[in-house]
């Protein structure tokens, strides 16, 4: 598991720099990846359901985006993109069209609805994980203000 | 303070973060902030992934408008990073229209990583993605090639600026062919696990991403575009493989 996350750690580093991240964001970004990816195999050996270990782990993915965005004053882009990138389902994608090159409709169908459903389950977590932010910004706003009066 | 400058100002942020991927919202606040800086009262903006219209009225009531029309995007996150840096300093700093200009050219004129540095990443990525989605050695060094290529390919194809449509399907088709003829010749086992790294490389986890934030912070308009362009990224990079898995299967049979 823990070699696994390394890879994810290197796999992430890369795309930090195809997307051309520079300096301290890079290696924060990478890093992201790399525990979004140890939650998911975290996730996956304690209950089997792909979905729930995706949503999972794009909530994490999230909630450490917009902790380091805040930490290093950057864009949350720069990290969630970077941290998301190891769940996207390419696996799903491929074997979709396999099947469907294959001429195996059903199998087509099932793993196309299944890579949907991943896709969605990546959105709800990353969405969960900024409208938390959203709240807690807005909680520490009123607190600010009632101390000021 | 001349209104007609802070807009030109405004606008060149905000080209500068939706060219380079930003999103929607994150263009929006930063012009909005520029121009509050600068004093100008009712600054609004309305961004689309294709275009900036932005409308102030300064102190004196006279209103000004402007739009830009965005035609080429690619993706730099440091760029961003930096222009929201500089708009946040506007205000605390009281930096001027002309320094702010300045730096927003230097800004926009920073090299990339070197061509032999992306690439070399790149072939990081497709290979450690390959190992990560279950490959073995084999697949590991052959799919670390298959990402140099392929990224070779990427950077040829945008020199001469054709769509973003057929450089997809051309990087599938280039991801999946590579995979098969190494493992016909038996340097690699899975075809599978190659072409899933590889495509990583393709894939629209960005667009996703920000179609999503788009959507949450209320923009439909580029919520629903972005989606689309996503979605036809990956039919794009699907029809590519697809098409050279469907010859490879008619002609020569099997993996």
């Amino acid at each position: 598991m823990l070699i696994k996350s390394i890879y994810a750690l290197l796999a992430t580093l890369g795309f930090g720099i195809y997307f051309n991240i520079k300096g301290r964001n890079l290696i924060f970004a990478s890093v992201g990846g790399a525990i979004t990816w140890f939650i998911y195999l975290l996730s996956l050996s304690i209950n089997d359901s792909v979905m729930i270990s995706l949503f999972l782990a794009s909530l994490t993915a999230g909630i450490y985006s917009e902790i380091q965005a805040r930490y290093l004053k950057a864009p949350v882009t720069i990290f969630s993109i970077c941290a998301v990138i190891p769940l996207v389902p390419g696996g799903g994608m491929y074997y979709t069209m396999l099947a469907s090159v294959q001429g195996d409709i059903n199998k087509f169908l099932t793993t196309g609805l299944n890579t949907l459903a991943s896709a969605g389950a990546i959105a709800v977590g990353i969405l969960v994980a900024s409208t938390i932010t959203k709240l807690l910004l807005v909680i520490q706003n009123a607190r600010l203000g009632a101390h000021t009066k | 303070m001349d209104i007609n400058r802070v807009i030109h100002l405004s606008a060149e942020a905000g080209k500068i973060i939706l060219q380079n991927g930003g999103e929607t919202y994150r263009v929006e606040e930063t012009i909005n902030r520029i121009c509050t800086a600068y004093g100008l009262k009712d600054a609004d903006s309305y961004v689309t992934p294709t275009g900036i219209m932005i409308s102030a009225t300064d102190t004196a009531g006279v209103t000004t408008s402007l739009v830009k029309r965005i035609k080429n995007r690619t993706v730099n996150l440091e760029k961003i990073a930096l222009v929201n840096d500089i708009s946040r300093r506007i205000e605390p700093e009281k930096l001027k229209v002309d320094y702010v200009f300045n730096e927003l050219e230097k800004i926009s004129e920073k090299k990339r990583y070197g061509v032999t540095t992306t690439l070399f990443f790149s072939a990081v990525t497709t290979s450690f993605f390959t190992l990560l989605f279950g490959g073995n050695f084999y697949d590991f060094l052959v799919s670390f090639f298959i990402g140099m290529i392929l990224e070779t390919f990427i950077i040829l194809l945008s020199k001469v600026s054709i769509n973003d449509f057929i450089i997809n399907v051309i990087g599938g088709a280039v991801a999946a062919l590579f995979a098969l003829l190494s493992t016909k010749i038996g340097l690699a086992t899975n075809v599978d696990k190659i072409i899933i790294g590889s495509i990583m490389l393709l894939v629209p986890g960005l667009t996703i991403t920000n179609a999503i934030r788009d959507t949450i912070a209320g923009d439909f308009v580029s919520g629903v575009s972005r989606g689309t362009d996503a979605l036809l990224i990956a039919v794009a990079i699907a029809v590519g493989s697809g098409t050279v898995l469907k010859l490879w299967f008619s002609y020569l049979g099997g993996f």
